[in-house]
């Protein structure tokens, strides 16, 4: 094993992905990726298929060599170690069990590939069952347990190794809705339980928000945003992000100024605009359903007829025709008759709702 | 629970009755006490199966045929394994011709594989050994054996061996510990079809045998050129008998429609 650089100890952080480019001849996969994760983080890597996500992950893991740039780990160069050293934790979309194997041979792999004694394994095998709630279930097959099992022997098969690192591939994916949100849970109390470093790849962005410190969004190869979960949904920055992570009304408007403030023009429509950095012109208005509300009719920034109505249980979802185009609004289920399709609703926003986005990026 | 039409349930006993009313005929006259085939026997008697204990060149080539099946499967499994994983899952230069050779003898006409063989061994003084036989039988079988291991390998979810390797596992131990069990089914079936194929190989081994090695379908086939008794009926039956317990005792070690039929390796 390398000794940690002490030039580089100090400043460095725990994982340094470093200009990371990887190339499949002439097709980009990812494009100069710089991110850093803190000990003990929890990152989320989120993007549509095809973002170069994966990629990055296999990189990491060492199944893929990048084409340029460095991983640095701890301090280490993970370059030149193959993959079999670098002692990470891995669990797969499909989790991987060895299906010839049970429960307790498949999470005692990794120790045994360590060399260790057999009585140290059985009491570390058992700790990490313990962990992630299967204690009773060591001597199993994988194929007699559910897809959330199966999702928790991965997973204590990656922990048990005690691996500087945990990489999440996709592991929620197979999992139905309600089961994958149970596991999200779980994944993340299990992760802090074991203080370990966590980089998650996901398309989900409800599965990135809710899991992770930090969330890096990619797009094209490319690493475009990066910030707590709160401030990627709140301010993307892009419109593609604003669209990505959950839903808004993504407007085209011109942004005038004048010495009172700003004011959105939509379609000859005047609003009083947010506080706001862009310079006067053509913008992108995203306007997140849930911040609008429904109102009276003198209070209304706007009004509109219902075209579509759905009804999920917690909330109503809108869709309303309006002078500024269709938009979507959120209300919450306050146990009421809420309007049909065909009625008026009255509609208003306070101007800080509307996020503003440079237009024609994303 | 009984799905199936009458047409198709009478097509199913007419397809049945056709692959195993032969063996069914042949193990009725091996009990005949007559000196020539006879269906039904006339009587029941075990006079042809006594007469395989007397005519100890068709037990010497029973055995040859028994070490011969023996070696050339296991060559050829040794062979396909390697291949099938190369062909399976890399892309290089020359695969599909790769992949072409070693299936080759299944297209080439016996025959002229066997007049190949006869050559061949004649030009480095082999022929008629027990070696040159391995190695024929063994180019002649591992078509199957690769078939079989090929679809057990692209089965396999590469992922589960990369889990291996990110726990510590060098590459030989991924193959012995996680690849090789997984492809386990296709490599047994293989093996198992390898050995009945040799075991049964006549069109090119009538070519390439010397009086020392003739393998039991050799021995049988130049004995009902001169007679017809019904020592052949005996000593075929001996022979199904044997298939028959060899393919129960797969099928309780292992299971037979997993093997044949290749189902799921979990």
């Amino acid at each position: 094993m390398d000794q940690p650089a002490f030039n580089h100890g100090l400043q460095m952080a725990f994982l340094e992905l470093q200009a990371l480019n990887k190339r499949y001849n002439n097709v980009v996969a990812v494009e100069d990726f710089n991110l850093s994760i803190e000990r003990g983080e929890f990152v989320s890597l989120l993007g549509p298929s095809g973002c170069g996500k994966t990629t990055t992950l296999q990189m990491i893991a060492g199944f893929t060599q990048p084409t340029s740039g460095a991983i640095m780990l701890n301090g280490r160069d993970l370059g030149a170690v193959p993959a079999r050293k670098r002692g990470l934790g891995i669990v797969f979309q499909t989790y991987a069990l060895f299906p010839h194997m049970t429960v307790e041979q498949n999470v005692g792999f990794g120790l045994e590939m360590r060399k260790i004694p057999a009585d140290e394994r059985r009491r570390r095998v058992a700790d990490a069952l313990d962990l992630v709630h299967l204690t009773h279930l060591g001597d199993r097959f994988p194929r007699n347990m559910s897809g959330g099992q199966r999702q928790r022997v991965a997973l204590a098969r990656a922990l048990v190794i005690e691996p500087e690192l945990l990489l999440l591939d996709e592991p929620l994916s197979n999992l139905d809705a309600k089961l994958r949100e149970e596991m999200q849970l779980e994944l993340r109390r299990i992760q802090q339980e074991a203080g370990v470093t966590t980089l998650l790849v996901t398309h989900d962005q409800s599965e990135a928000m809710a899991l992770s410190d930090r969330v890096a969004v990619m797009q094209g190869g490319r690493l475009i945003q990066e910030d707590s979960p709160f401030d990627v949904y709140e301010k993307p920055a892009t419109s593609f992000i604003s669209t990505f992570l959950g839903k808004t009304n993504s407007l085209a408007a011109t942004l005038e100024r004048d010495k009172a403030g700003t004011t959105i023009v939509i379609d000859g429509t005047r609003l009083s605009g947010p506080d706001t950095a862009l310079a006067a012109g053509p913008v992108e208005v995203s306007l997140r359903p849930e911040r609008i509300e429904l109102t009276d009719a003198e209070k209304a920034t706007i009004s509109g007829n219902v075209i579509e109505r759905v009804f999920l249980g917690d909330q109503w979802l809108f869709r309303v025709e309006t002078p500024i185009g269709k938009l979507l609004v959120m209300q919450r289920n306050l146990g009421r008759r809420e309007a049909n399709v065909g009625e008026r609703l009255h509609l208003s926003w306070e101007p800080e709702a509307m996020r503003l986005l440079p237009r024609g990026e994303g | 629970m009984n799905r199936n039409g009458i047409f198709a349930l009478c097509f199913n006993a007419l397809f049945a009755l056709f692959m195993v009313g032969p063996l069914l005929i042949v193990i009725g006259v091996s009990f005949t006490p007559t000196g020539y085939l006879e269906f039904p026997p006339s009587a029941i008697s075990f006079r042809w199966f006594k007469a395989i204990l007397d005519n100890p060149d068709f037990i010497d080539a029973a055995w040859i045929s028994l070490e011969l099946g023996l070696a050339s499967a296991t060559l050829s499994t040794v062979l396909a394994v390697p291949a099938a994983l190369a062909i399976g899952r890399e892309r290089f230069r020359g695969r599909d011709a790769l992949q072409g050779l070693f299936l080759s003898p299944l297209t080439v006409p016996t025959v002229v594989l066997g007049v190949a063989f006869l050559r061949f061994l004649s030009l480095f003084d082999i022929n008629g050994t027990f070696f040159g036989l391995v190695l024929c039988h063994a180019v002649i079988v591992t078509p199957f054996v690769l078939r079989l291991v090929l679809a057990s390998v692209t089965g396999v979810d590469r992922s589960i061996e990369m889990a291996a390797t990110s726990l510590g596992a060098s590459h030989w131990t991924v193959f012995r510990r996680v690849t090789l069990p997984l492809i386990l089914p296709g490599v047994v079936g293989g093996w198992v079809l390898a050995f009945i194929t040799s075991f049964d190989e006549l069109t090119v081994t009538v070519f390439i045998v010397n009086p020392s090695t003739t393998t039991l379908p050799v021995r049988l086939f130049s004995h009902i050129t001169q007679t017809t008794d019904p020592l052949i009926a005996s000593i075929s039956t001996m022979v199904i008998l044997l298939t028959v317990l060899l393919m129960l005792a797969v099928n309780k070690l292992y299971g037979l429609d997993r093997l044949l039929i290749g189902g799921e390796a979990r």
